[in-house]
C-alpha cells in the first residue's frame, strides 16, 4: 500500500475540488439553479424601490448585497448539515486527509457559485453609484462579510443534529443579522441609545461601507478603517470559533 | 503489526445513561479481514465510527495503525478509507465525477485518478454507467459509488460499514472479489454487515457484539463449536412433537412452520426416519455462522439446556 503523498499545496487543491464538485458539477446539471438562486436577493430591493419612489435604492443596494452575502454563508450552514445528516458526506470527508477548513472553504465557494450572477449585478449597481476606483474596496467587503457569515454557518450547523434545526437556526440569524441592523436603512434612522448596539453586528459595518461607496453620506463618528476593523475582526473571530469549535469529530 | 488496538473503549452519547460500547478490547491484525456482527443498536458502527475519528470515545484508546485514534486523528486519517452506513452519493454527479474528484482531493495526480477510477468502476461493474448521474441510477448502483470511492484510494485501513446492503446476490459478490483483491494488496479491513453468508465468506476473524460487549470472538470454525452439535436439521413443524425432537439436541423455531435441530451426526439417521415415518420434508447441513449467531443472540431457542452460557 502506498501512503498518500501529501504536498503544501493539496489543500488548496481540495478546496477547489469540493467547490467543483458540490457546485460547478450541479449547475452543469441544474442550470435552472442560478436562475432561482438569483432572483431572490432582489425582492427586498424590489419592494423598497417600488414603496421610496426610487429614493431608496442606494439603500436597497447595499442592504440587498449584505444580505445576499450572509444568505449565502449561511445557507452554507443548511449545506453542511444536509450533507451531513442525508448523505453522510460529512463522515466520509472526517475519516479522511480533508481538514475541517479546507472543507468549509470548498462548500463556502460553492454557494459563492450559486449566487454569482445576483452579486455581479448587485456589485455593479454599487459601482454605477459609485465609482469603479472603489472596486477594490468593494471586493474586500464582499469578501469579508462573506468569508465570516459561511465561518459562522458552519460553526452552527456543525451542533445541529438534525437538518430541522439547522434552518430554524441559521433563519433567526438571518434575520437578526440581516433584516434587524441597519443595513437597508441608514442607521441614523434609530434611537440614539440602540446604535450601539448596531455598531456590535458586523453587518452594520458592510452596509456602511457600501454606503460610503455609493457616496451615502455615513455618519460622523464612523470611519471606513473602524468598519474594516470591526469586519476584519469578525471574521477572525468566526474563522477562529469555526476551527475550534465547530464540531468536525462529534462527540 | 495492528491495524486497530482498542482497549477499554466505553462511549455513552449526550443525553443516555446507557453505554453504547461498554469497556470493549479487540485487536484487528493488520492485513485481515475483521468483521463485527451484531444485532441492530448493538454498538458495531459506534465503535467503527470511533476507530475512524468520526466519533470520540467517552473512555479508553484507540491505537489505528499505530497512531492514537483522538489525539493524532490526522495520521490517522491520512490512511485510512470508509463506506459510512446509509451513506448515498450526491445526486447530481455521477459514478466517474464521484471517485475521480475523491482520489484527487486525496492527493493522487489526475492520471492516477483516472486510472484507478477506471479499474475500480470496472471492477464493480459500473463503468457502463460511469456517465449518469446518481439520481438517476438504481440504490444499489448508488451503494456502489460510496464503495468504489473507498476501495479506489491507496488506504491501508477501509472501514465498511454494511457496504453491501441493497445490493443484489451478484453485485455483493462483486464487491465481495474487490474486498478480497484489497486483502491481497496488504490492505486492512473492519467490516461489519447482516449478513451472515457474507461474513463467512470473508472473514479472517471475527467479533460477536451485543449492547455493547463483545459475546464471542474468534474464527469462523472457533465460533462455530459454540454449538455443541456440528449438525443441523431442518424439518417442517406439522404434528411433531417438539419435547421429541429436543431428545435429539438443541431446538430452535425458525418461523415458516420450521424447527431447526442442532445434533450430531449419529443422531441424523433417526432424525430422519423419523420425518420419514411423519412423511415430512427435512434438509441436513453443517452449523453455520447464521446458527451460531441466533444460537448466542438466544433468539427462538425453545430448548437451552445444552446453550453454553
Amino acid at each position: 500500500m502506498i501512503k498518500i503523498a501529501k504536498s503544501n499545496l493539496l489543500p488548496v487543491r481540495q478546496v477547489l475540488l469540493i467547490a467543483y464538485m458540490t457546485g460547478v458539477l450541479w449547475l452543469r446539471r441544474n442550470p435552472m439553479s442560478l436562475v432561482f438562486t438569483a432572483i431572490s436577493p432582489f425582492s427586498l430591493l424590489f419592494v423598497l424601490f417600488v414603496v421610496s419612489g426610487g429614493q431608496y435604492i442606494h439603500f436597497a443596494v447595499a442592504g440587498s448585497l449584505v444580505m445576499a452575502l450572509v444568505g449565502y454563508g449561511l445557507a452554507l450552514g443548511q449545506d453542511i448539515s444536509f450533507y451531513k445528516t442525508e448523505y453522510k458526506v460529512q463522515d466520509v470527508f472526517v475519516a479522511s486527509p480533508v481538514s475541517p477548513l479546507t472543507y468549509m472553504v470548498g462548500l463556502a465557494l460553492s454557494e459563492l457559485l450559486f449566487g454569482l450572477p445576483a452579486l455581479i449585478v448587485l456589485a455593479t449597481l454599487v459601482v454605477y453609484f459609485g465609482s469603479v476606483f472603489s472596486i477594490p474596496l468593494l471586493v474586500a467587503t464582499i469578501l469579508l462579510i462573506w468569508g465570516a457569515m459561511s465561518a459562522l454557518g458552519f460553526f452552527l450547523s456543525s451542533h445541529m443534529l438534525h437538518m430541522r434545526n439547522a434552518t430554524q437556526v441559521i433563519s433567526f440569524v438571518n434575520v437578526i443579522l440581516a433584516v434587524i441592523p441597519p443595513v437597508f436603512y441608514s442607521i441614523d434612522i434609530m434611537p440614539e441609545a440602540l446604535q450601539p448596539l448596531a455598531y456590535a453586528v458586523p453587518t452594520t459595518h458592510a452596509s456602511l461601507m457600501l454606503q460610503d461607496i455609493m457616496n451615502i453620506p455615513i455618519p460622523a463618528d464612523w470611519s471606513l478603517e473602524f468598519g474594516f476593523a470591526v469586519q476584519v475582526a469578525y471574521l477572525l473571530a468566526f474563522v477562529i470559533l469555526a476551527k475550534t469549535r465547530a464540531l468536525w469529530r462529534e462527540n | 503489526m495492528l491495524a486497530i488496538d482498542a482497549v477499554n473503549v466505553t462511549k455513552i452519547y449526550r443525553n443516555s445513561s446507557h453505554p453504547a460500547v461498554k469497556d470493549l478490547s479487540l485487536k484487528v491484525e493488520a492485513g485481515k479481514i475483521f468483521t463485527l456482527l451484531g444485532r441492530n443498536g448493538a454498538g458495531k458502527t459506534t465503535f467503527v465510527r470511533m476507530c475512524a475519528t468520526q466519533l470520540l470515545p467517552t473512555s479508553g484508546t484507540i491505537n489505528v495503525l499505530g497512531y492514537e485514534a483522538v489525539t493524532q486523528a490526522r495520521h490517522v486519517r491520512d490512511l485510512i478509507s470508509i463506506v459510512p452506513q446509509e451513506g448515498r452519493p450526491l445526486r447530481a454527479l455521477t459514478p466517474w465525477d464521484h471517485v475521480y474528484n475523491w482520489l484527487q482531493i486525496r492527493g493522487d495526480s489526475k492520471s492516477e485518478a483516472r486510472d484507478k477510477t477506471e479499474i475500480m468502476l470496472r471492477k464493480l461493474e459500473i463503468y457502463g454507467a460511469r456517465d449518469i448521474p446518481a439520481m438517476n441510477l438504481s440504490g444499489g448502483m448508488k451503494q456502489k459509488i460510496l464503495v468504489a470511492m473507498a476501495m479506489a484510494t491507496d488506504a491501508q485501513l477501509l472501514f465498511l460499514d454494511e457496504p453491501t446492503i441493497g445490493l443484489d446476490p451478484v453485485s455483493r459478490r462483486q464487491v465481495w472479489t474487490a474486498i478480497k483483491d484489497w486483502k491481497r494488496k496488504g490492505g486492512s479491513i473492519l467490516l461489519t454487515t447482516h449478513y451472515m453468508d457474507e461474513a463467512e465468506m470473508l472473514s479472517d476473524y471475527i467479533v460477536i457484539i451485543d449492547n455493547g460487549m463483545i459475546v464471542a470472538q474468534g474464527t469462523i470454525q472457533e465460533l462455530r463449536r459454540i454449538i455443541p452439535q456440528n449438525i443441523r436439521v431442518d424439518i417442517a413443524r406439522d404434528t411433531l412433537d417438539v419435547n421429541t425432537l429436543k431428545s435429539y439436541g438443541s431446538v430452535v423455531d425458525t418461523g415458516a412452520g420450521m424447527l431447526r435441530i442442532f445434533t450430531f451426526e449419529s443422531a441424523v439417521h433417526e432424525l430422519s426416519d423419523l420425518a420419514l415415518r411423519h412423511n415430512l420434508s427435512f434438509t441436513v447441513s453443517s452449523v453455520t455462522l447464521d446458527d451460531v449467531f441466533v444460537y448466542i443472540m438466544g433468539n427462538g431457542i425453545v430448548d437451552d439446556q445444552n446453550r453454553k452460557e
